[in-house]
């Protein structure tokens, strides 16, 4: 379980997050929805201890990311894909996924190839195991961090607007990826501003505005007419969203 | 007269020493600054206490200031004070190791964060040690940066060994003094010693060239 106690995160005197809380519970998917701004790659990199909350905490399996000596266990079991793909240039696409697992998880380079490889057939990749970062597409990119994420047999897949970078062809490569991963049981935590991703593949969403939840729903309720209705701001986000 | 006294088949091997004593200085001075400066950058890279304002404020004094008054401190000032006695290679490999050290240690610094912070923030995000960040994502991108830029100082390099002469070394610029003075041919000897020079740098830059090639990021 992933727990966020009462966190908040300024920067240069900004809120970010203001006095967050909330959990997330195994095999469960949740959509983090919300404006630009509102906070939703702070929250998700919070998890992963890449920013460090000014107040309160974040537990994930019992173990503190205030913890300087238990943070790389928390990041052992959350692996995150990032809007930018952040693939390491230098090195194939093979090479990118199998570098962790060697150097963090101790894998011998059989052992990391094998599953690598087997990971890029799942996405269709396979072909591609040793070119570089510079000769792929957008979406193969995206395809290839995930892959790279999963190589670490994590708890938590944390995504953090993976679709943002790509056109609609792509991204809809990447929702077929994730679709894939969703119906495996895989617990996500996805920053989102695909209405529609969220819609199919979410069981929760975290609505988030200026640094605080707004809405905390299962799915059918968020998107429920009932809900809107009763959310004027949740309704105008959704309407404009879809309405792109 | 002019001319009385001219060249003789032992000029060329005091060429050889000459140019024996250039490439020593050359090599001993590159190889350590590029050692130290590398180690100077690191500690300014990841802002160790104490050492990193320290590294900062020696490299700046070494960068500032004349090779050749270096040289003279150290050759004539460390004997003074320190009771140690320095030969003129020595005092002037301690020089130029420490100036190359304050470039080379600029030049490590603006590499490595010329590297996009995404790479090794995603690199952390997947518990990486920060040894393994450095070895095998932030150095290979540095490298791409560095190379040009440290080809670049070796190439100078070798013509600032021509100032190491000014305090005895018997260098290349030192031999060209000798023959100048005892055959007064300066359209001779100069237009030698200055090719010599000049086939060396060339041959630096070369093959500096064909290793910035291996280290480009393939595409």
């Amino acid at each position: 379980m992933i727990e966020f106690r009462n966190v908040s995160k300024s920067f240069d005197k900004k809120i970010v997050l203001n006095d967050i809380s909330f959990k997330i519970n195994k095999n469960e998917i949740v959509s983090i929805l919300g404006t630009s701004g509102a906070g939703k790659s702070t929250l998700i990199n919070c998890i992963n201890g890449l920013v460090a909350p000014d107040e309160g905490d974040v537990i994930v399996d019992g173990l503190s990311v205030s913890n300087k000596n238990e943070i790389n266990e928390i990041r052992k079991k959350c692996s995150t894909v990032f809007q930018s793909f952040n693939l390491y240039p230098h090195l194939s696409i093979l090479q990118n996924i199998t570098l962790a697992p060697m150097k963090v998880l101790k894998y011998k380079k059989d052992k990391a190839e094998k599953e690598a490889l087997a990971l890029l057939e799942k996405v269709d990749l396979q072909s591609h195991a040793n070119a570089f970062p510079a000769s792929l597409s957008g979406g193969e990119k995206q395809r290839a961090g995930i892959c790279r994420a999963l190589a670490m047999s994590p708890d938590y897949l944390l995504l953090d607007e993976i679709t943002s970078s790509l056109d609609p062809e792509l991204t809809a490569e990447i929702m077929r990826v994730l679709n894939a991963l969703a119906d495996e049981g895989i617990t996500m935590i996805l920053v989102t501003h695909e209405i529609g991703l969220a819609k199919k593949i979410s069981s929760r969403i975290v609505f988030l505005e200026s640094g605080r939840i707004l809405a905390d729903k299962p799915k059918d309720v968020f998107f429920s007419d009932a809900f809107g209705e009763e959310n004027a701001r949740i309704k105008d986000f959704l309407a404009r969203s879809e309405g792109l | 007269m002019y001319g009385e006294n001219t060249f003789t088949h032992y000029d060329v091997l005091l060429w050889l020493v000459g140019l024996k004593a250039t490439l020593s200085m050359f090599f001993l001075s590159s190889i350590l600054g590029c050692l130290l400066g590398t180690v100077f950058g690191l500690i300014r890279y990841y802002r160790v206490a104490v050492l990193a304002p320290i590294v900062f404020s020696l490299g700046e004094v070494l960068k500032n200031s004349p090779v050749i008054v270096q040289l003279f401190l150290i050759y004539f000032g460390v004997p003074m004070y320190f009771d140690v006695i320095l030969t003129p290679f020595e005092a002037a490999a301690i020089v130029l190791s420490a100036n190359t050290t304050a470039f080379i240690a600029v030049i490590c610094v603006a590499s490595l964060e010329s590297v996009d912070k995404g790479q090794v923030a995603t690199a952390r995000s997947f518990a990486m040690k920060e040894t393994d960040i450095l070895v095998h994502v932030l150095f290979p991108q540095a490298l791409v940066v560095a190379a040009p830029l440290v080809v670049g100082i070796l190439v100078n390099q070798i013509q600032v060994t021509s100032l190491i002469s000014i305090i005895g070394v018997i260098d290349l610029t030192q031999v060209g003094h000798i023959l100048n003075q005892r055959t007064f041919e300066p359209f001779i000897v100069w237009p030698v010693i200055g090719v010599t020079y000049f086939v060396l740098s060339g041959t630096i830059s070369y093959m500096g060239t064909r290793v910035e090639k291996k280290f480009r990021i393939p595409e």
